[in-house]
């Protein structure tokens, strides 16, 4: 099978397995998180009368989608542990996976299928929440975000989905049964979006930096080391590159973009080696 | 079972499970698996592969099918090596049908076989197949919505895809109703007729009587006899009896019967009514049990009942490990899947 036929086939797959998170009840969920979430988000953060803190900018179009990342990064993120936590062990439980490892097909062209049908799964809805919350910022501000803002939003945030598609799979491909799905799922998520402000706390306060004022300078260069190795940390810092002034990184955007291919590397390298040696 | 080279060749395989081995994970320890399995299989044949619970059977079938590497040994199909023929053409010879597939989810049937056939890269027509196997009213019923044996039937069409020249079913049996049985038997059968192998696992020894051309029976991960029905039977001393209920006269003793025939009475005198159980090493032909009728009824016996009795599967378990079936019973409960075999000099257990 020449190289273009593969990769059609590969399509073909991922395809098969997105129209299915799209019929699962769980889709309904993600579709209420991300409306809730990224719309609600969008209208009242550009509401002119709106104060969130006297330190965030919320002038332009792009500094109002860089806040709502943060609720992207809050639904979006939930939403492939809500599809993905079972994307394997479910499968080896109900013994579809022997079936699907005893074909003539190339384990790595399987677990790409699984990897970007569960991606677009979770991408296709926020893509979309993410036009209509633009829509709902002009009508809010009367302006428009450039295209290049648009695109450049929608990188890194297809990014972060993808790298925790990569995480949740991986996961999922090591646990054995449901619990521990859950288990592994929710732990890895909540590690990264709710206690990744704890762990740098900590990290900070052993390595030496003052952590009682979490404004300070020297505390904001040390989180933004460490939040390049977070999924969401890298997000935000890739998001922040495009704004101006003080809100920008200290970091260079090489290092950013460095462990953005790093995170887009490593994890899918890892779930596809797993995948490779995966016993039904 | 038919002549010529067989489609699929094991000599000497060997697979064992790793296990982590607390407190250092990164140290696997070997596990249960199956050991120095052999087995020709030939094609328009039908295999019988019967053990109890933990034998090792799932195990041998997805080593077959390529799910577990093998350690040691040689898997051939159709004449060549697995590893010489590549993953791909591999597995274009084999068709696996896992035990009890619990199909899940919102999509139907037809789209399951689908996203199968896209896999395999083939142009098979899933409606055909659904046909072939009883469903062709339900093509377009949810999978969660499907009874068990709708599921059984789905696996099979989905092992049935790109017509492999190897069938490997795994208890496809569990969860049919005797017609849909009964049905399954016929579809085996044509498929073996139209030159297809075919390996059926089972702990069910009077179910498999029914169908297979041979036997292997596995044992704590090891073959421990393998041939046709009455080769095994015969090489474990475990041919099937004759049950014989009557009235008027009783014979008082297997004498009556011939050399090596032995008798066990299996009740009580009721009234003039008797019941009892005939053995002997080599079974009985037709003649045989014809010899015995005339025996009794020249005697001015009434015979009302003659029956061939199988042996067991615990019977030909404790014949060919020497264990009493009381232990075998324990070991199955326990921990099964080790090779009884003395472990090789420096060997990690």
């Amino acid at each position: 099978m020449n190289r273009l036929a593969r990769e059609k086939r590969i399509l073909n797959l991922s395809w098969f397995e997105a129209r299915q998170h799209f019929r699962s009840p769980r889709m309904l969920a993600l579709i209420a998180l991300l409306t809730l979430f990224i719309g609600g988000g969008s209208w009242g953060l550009s509401d002119p009368d709106s104060v969130v803190t006297a330190q965030l900018q919320m002038d332009t179009p792009y500094e109002i989608l860089f806040l709502v990342s943060l609720f992207v990064l809050f639904s979006s993120t939930l939403g492939v542990v809500l599809l993905g936590f079972d994307g394997i062990s479910r499968k080896r439980l109900t013994g579809e996976l022997a079936i699907e490892l005893a074909q003539p097909i190339d384990r790595t062209d399987l677990a790409r299928a699984q990897l970007q049908g569960l991606w677009f799964a979770v991408f296709a809805p926020t893509a979309l929440t993410c036009i209509i919350g633009i829509m709902l910022i002009y009508a809010q501000m009367d302006t428009w975000p450039s295209i290049g803002e648009i695109v450049y939003f929608m990188i890194p945030t297809a990014l972060v989905i993808y790298w925790y598609a990569c995480i949740q799979l991986l996961a999922s491909s090591i646990a054995k049964d449901l619990g521990s799905s859950v288990t592994l799922g929710v732990g890895v998520w909540m590690l990264f979006t709710l206690i990744w402000l704890l762990v740098t706390a900590v990290i900070a306060s052993l390595m030496g930096v003052d952590v009682t004022n979490l404004e300070s300078v020297e505390y904001n260069r040390f989180s933004e080391i460490v939040d390049l190795f977070s999924p969401n940390g890298v997000y935000q810092l890739l998001l922040e590159n495009k704004l101006t002034g003080e809100d920008r990184p200290t970091m260079s955007a090489t290092y950013i973009w460095g462990a953005a291919v790093l995170w887009s590397l490593i994890p899918s390298v890892l779930f596809l080696t797993r995948f490779k040696r995966l016993k039904p | 079972m038919s002549g010529g080279d067989p489609v699929l060749q094991l000599s000497e395989v060997t697979f064992r499970y790793r296990l982590p081995n607390w407190p250092k994970p990164w140290l696997k320890r070997l596990g249960a698996g199956i050991h120095k399995v052999n087995l020709d299989v030939h094609s328009g044949s039908i295999l019988g592969l019967i053990g109890p619970n933990g034998a090792g059977k799932t195990t041998l079938l997805h080593t077959i099918a390529g799910l577990n590497a093998h350690d040691s040994g040689n898997v051939r199909l159709s004449g060549q090596d697995r590893e010489m023929l590549g993953w791909a053409n591999a597995q274009r010879h084999i068709g696996l049908m896992p035990e009890r597939v619990n199909w899940s989810g919102t999509s139907t049937p037809r789209e399951a076989l689908r996203r199968i056939v896209t896999m395999r890269g083939e142009g098979d027509s899933p409606e055909q197949l659904l046909e072939l196997v009883g469903m062709r009213s339900r093509m377009d019923t949810p999978l969660e919505n499907m009874s068990q044996g709708m599921r059984q039937r789905l696996s099979l069409a989905c092992a049935l895809l790109g017509s492999p020249d190897i069938l490997l079913l795994d208890e496809p049996m569990n969860g049919l109703d005797p017609v849909a049985q009964a049905a399954f038997r016929r579809l085996l059968r044509n498929l073996a007729d139209s030159g297809v192998a075919i390996i059926v696992s089972s702990h069910n020894l009077q179910e498999m009587e029914l169908f297979v051309d041979s036997l292997a029976i596995l044992h704590r991960g090891q073959m421990v006899s393998y041939g046709s029905l009455q080769d095994v039977e015969r090489a474990l001393g475990c041919s099937p009896s004759l049950l014989i209920a009557g009235n008027g006269w009783c014979p008082p003793s297997a004498g009556s019967f011939g050399v090596g025939v032995t008798m066990e009475m299996c009740e009580a005198w009721q009234g003039e009514e008797w019941r009892f159980t005939l053995h002997r090493n080599d079974g009985w032909t037709s003649d045989e049990k014809h010899d015995v009728l005339q025996a009794i009824e020249g005697a001015g016996g009434r015979i009302s009942l003659l029956q061939t009795v199988l042996p067991s599967l615990e019977d030909l378990l404790s014949a060919a490990t020497g264990e009493a079936a009381d232990e075998i019973g324990f070991e199955i409960a326990s921990d099964s899947m080790i090779p009884v075999r003395t472990w090789e000099v420096g060997e990690d257990e």
